[in-house]
């Protein structure tokens, strides 16, 4: 099915609101959604799950988490029309992932990788764990900082320089830790 | 001093700390069943047990969807309002110092609490028992993304350390704004303690770590202390300032509210709050003693409306009845 707005693309999002007893659906192309706003009418809903205050675990993003995660992702009601992608390991979809914005199970990262990578690097400003890990028995762990170091390295060729202040100063903290 | 009571010292201006972790089981979804549910709170409690030093500390307790206990261990900071709401599982030291969260958007949420600014012994603490229960239940974890948790914003360390700071007189002058936007830009977020948009009832403010990846949990820890500590000088330094533009003025509002919790015999919890408030600052400024600051917070949250039972004004003439004996033997320096 062709998108209604432009004619051309294909319409991978379908729409349907109801106001005043008035019902409009329409197909669109991903570009034409955006065009409509359409994220913009539910970031009052999105809002409303932000009672963080007294819980700090949700997001901190406030009022602008809605729109980020719409822009992210694209709008949270529109549903995927045909084959939709499903993680292998939980059956989340990829629509339930945009509307609810929480993954279903740790596969998920790996399934949605495209989506939630660049969603991660947004939020946090970085795509590398620092830090605690678990301990494996199997295998003796490699000397922390060493790994930082390491880390370190890619950051600079990959001139991810951000990143790689935060490593040098995770680096001066442990070794002033072992002084 | 019971096993996880955890003392920063209240300087009057940080009240409490706290540092949350959320973790997953390795092998789980993220969203359970009930039954799934009890099974890892049983899990965990069992591995807890199996430590003879901690186990007898702590206790197992079913949430029961919006019932009064749920409730109060809400105002007790000790479990989310979506796990009153939705029920769940509660392991709790005897102290309440360290709490585990079982039923929310993740599979644990293990919590410690302090009192004063000492979030780097909270997280001390909180490492400590998330490793006894990982040697035990490996949790979900990736090379790249750190721990892996139900939401994106908390992947990586999956910390959120924060601080209940008194800022009464930073709100006043309206600076308290700024210091929301430095905070900001040193990557943490301040808000108000008793509600999302509402005002700060009696200048109490919470300031949290916002990042969770990118930085271990020792450096979002360090970074958060630090803001926290220009906050508090910021608020000393207001308070001096209006002591020097107007003592007698400030001294009068600070007596008038300790004469007040001496003497009121029904109160209202907003009254009352603000109060405690001015006690603080009169305590911190030396202008009142013979009331413990920590005490009085202490109190600050055991007077609230699901701590209390009654109907309304029962209420009121118990918080007063509570505030009376604390305020006993306040003293006009």
């Amino acid at each position: 099915m062709k998108c209604e707005k432009c004619g051309k693309n294909e319409a991978t999002m379908y729409y349907k609101e109801t106001v005043g007893g008035v019902t409009r659906e329409m197909h669109l192309c991903p570009e034409c959604a955006q065009k409509e706003n359409l994220g913009g009418a539910f970031e009052n809903a999105f809002q409303s799950m932000n009672h963080f205050w007294s819980d700090p675990f949700h997001s901190f993003l406030g009022g602008g988490f809605g729109s980020l995660w719409n822009d992210m992702l694209g709008s949270p009601t529109a549903t995927m029309l045909g084959t939709e992608r499903k993680c292998p390991t939980c059956g989340m979809t990829e629509s339930e992932l945009r509307r609810t914005g929480r993954v279903g199970c740790p596969d998920c990262y790996n399934t949605f990788s495209d989506i939630l990578n660049p969603y991660v690097q947004k939020i946090h400003g970085a795509t590398q764990h620092i830090g605690t890990a678990p301990a494996s028995p199997e295998q003796p762990k490699a000397d922390p900082i060493e790994s930082l170091r390491a880390q370190l390295k890619t950051a600079v060729e990959n001139e991810e320089y951000e990143q790689a202040a935060r490593l040098r100063d995770e680096i001066r903290r442990m070794e002033g830790e072992q002084k | 001093m019971s096993m996880f009571e955890i003392h920063g010292g209240f300087t009057g201006l940080a009240a409490s700390s706290r540092v949350r972790l959320a973790r997953n089981l390795k092998g789980y979804p993220f969203r359970l069943t009930d039954a799934q549910h009890q099974e890892i709170a049983d899990k965990v409690f069992a591995t807890l047990q199996n430590n003879p030093t901690i186990g007898p500390e702590f206790e197992k307790k079913q949430i029961i969807p919006r019932s009064t206990e749920a409730s109060q261990l809400v105002e007790e900071h000790l479990i989310s309002p979506d796990l009153a709401q939705n029920g769940g599982w509660l392991i709790v030291s005897g102290d309440g110092g360290v709490s585990i969260m079982i039923g929310e958007e993740d599979h644990l949420r293990l919590q410690v609490i302090g009192s004063g600014l000492c979030p780097k012994e909270c997280l001390e603490t909180a490492n400590r028992i998330a490793a006894l229960i990982e040697s035990a239940l490996p949790f979900a974890y990736d090379e790249r993304l750190g721990y892996l948790t139900a939401c994106p914003t908390n992947v990586g360390t999956g910390l959120r350390a924060s601080i209940m700071l008194h800022l009464p007189l930073l709100t006043a002058t309206g600076e308290i704004n700024q210091m929301v936007g430095y905070a900001g830009s040193r990557g943490c977020a301040v808000r108000g303690a008793y509600g999302e948009g509402s005002k700060a009832v009696g200048g109490f403010y919470q300031i949290s770590n916002q990042v969770t990846l990118g930085a271990s949990a020792a450096e979002l820890t360090d970074k958060l202390v630090e803001t926290a500590t220009t906050i508090i000088d910021a608020e000393k330094k207001a308070r001096e300032q209006v002591r020097s533009r107007n003592e007698a003025g400030l001294r009068d509002r600070i007596y008038r509210a300790a004469g007040t919790l001496r003497s009121a015999y029904l109160i209202e919890t907003a009254e009352a709050v603000q109060c405690i408030s001015d006690v603080l600052v009169g305590l911190q400024m030396g202008m009142l003693s013979g009331i413990d600051p920590q005490k009085l917070y202490t109190l600050e949250q055991r007077i609230r409306p699901a701590m209390l039972t009654g109907a309304p004004q029962e209420r009121d003439q118990k918080r007063a009845s509570m505030l009376r004996e604390a305020a006993q033997n306040i003293r006009f320096a």
